[in-house]
């Protein structure tokens, strides 16, 4: 803890938290006795470092916040490297910047399986998927239990309520998996664990 | 990253075109449409476009306003994204501009230097849904 005329630390340890396309920024808090520390935070994307004079954008909703951690996926919005740095403000003291170490690129999101419930209504094999937001398409594998070979695959591009997968036999099981496809970054999350329901009536 | 720098603009496009006073002047659309150009020619033309609003519309918008700054931010970041994936298709493929498409080019060029710069680049970037509608077309 440091004492009222020490020079204000630049906040330490900067990292990015980044799932499934939301993006965090956050840092360890500088410890002033008795004193509030606000913190501020900007961005710099590949443009502004190449055409616009390394400017650095801020972002209003993290300027002067108490918190130590900024929301910056609306501003993270493009598919380049960017620079991301934090400075602390305690009354008219100032630090100086403290800069993530290396770039940021949402390529390197960390994508997880979708979130699936699949439902058999009567013969009909129905599938309920989270809505993860407009960036995220779906890729649905479903087969008869034991006919892996003859997998059926579907895409999603718009979450609706309740996806139609297939009319089923009766009495037959039927087995359903399903990952996420993000166009922007041209990447994919791993497969959810598969899911198996009965369809109603007795096997012919 | 179309669709992407579609909803950045969305979100502004009424706060900048309501900054352009000029309403008789057009710098993409002046004297002829995009959509005259002839399709052999677009991979150049798109080209020289990303190159025009790289290089001489987002540096000239900056504005007092926030949250359009960040939003041209994400548009800019997003068209060097694609212009990066543009030199790559641009050496692949030769994509040679005709004789036609590059009097269009430069027409557009002299429509922009018709005016003074910040009225230019916030005009260009107004009609930045007229660049992505003839895009879209395109694909």
């Amino acid at each position: 803890i440091l004492d009222e005329d020490a020079l204000l630390p630049a906040p330490q340890n900067i990292s990015i938290i980044s799932t499934n396309m939301k993006h965090f920024l956050t840092w360890s808090p500088v410890t002033i006795q008795g004193e509030t520390v606000r913190y501020s935070v900007e961005f710099q994307g590949e443009y502004e470092r190449e055409y616009a004079n390394e400017s650095w954008i801020p972002i209003c909703e993290c300027s002067l916040i108490t918190a130590t951690v900024c929301n910056i996926t609306e501003d993270i919005s493009a598919t380049v490297p960017y620079n991301l740095r934090v400075r602390a403000d305690v009354g008219a003291r100032r630090s100086e910047w403290g800069t993530l170490k290396g770039f940021f690129n949402r390529i390197t999101t960390y994508l997880t399986p979708p979130l699936m419930k699949i439902v058999a209504d009567g013969y009909h094999l129905l599938v309920e998927l989270e809505d993860m937001g407009p960036a995220f398409q779906f890729c649905i594998l479903y087969w008869k239990k034991g006919q892996e070979s003859r997998m059926q695959q579907k895409m999603v591009k718009e979450i609706s309520s309740t996806l139609h997968l297939d009319t089923m036999e009766a009495g037959t099981d039927y087995c359903v998996k399903a990952q996420t496809y993000v166009e922007a970054i041209n990447r994919s999350s791993n497969f959810s664990q598969m899911q198996c329901v009965r369809a109603q009536g007795d096997r012919s | 990253n179309v669709n992407e720098i579609r909803s950045g603009f969305t979100a502004i496009k009424a706060n900048i075109q309501a900054r352009d006073p000029i309403r008789t002047v057009s710098i993409l659309s002046h004297p002829h449409s995009l959509h005259k150009i002839k399709s052999s020619d677009k991979c150049c033309i798109i080209h020289q476009l990303f190159n025009f609003y790289m290089d001489r519309v987002f540096k000239h918008c900056t504005t007092e306003d926030s949250y359009i700054n960040r939003k041209i931010s994400s548009i800019a970041n997003s068209f060097l994204s694609i212009k990066r994936k543009l030199v790559q298709c641009h050496n692949q493929n030769d994509c040679k501009c005709g004789q036609e498409s590059m009097e269009k080019f430069k027409q557009i060029l002299t429509n922009y230097e018709g005016l003074n710069v910040t009225s230019a680049a916030i005009k260009s970037l107004g009609e930045l849904d007229i660049l992505l509608d003839w895009m879209e077309k395109s694909r």
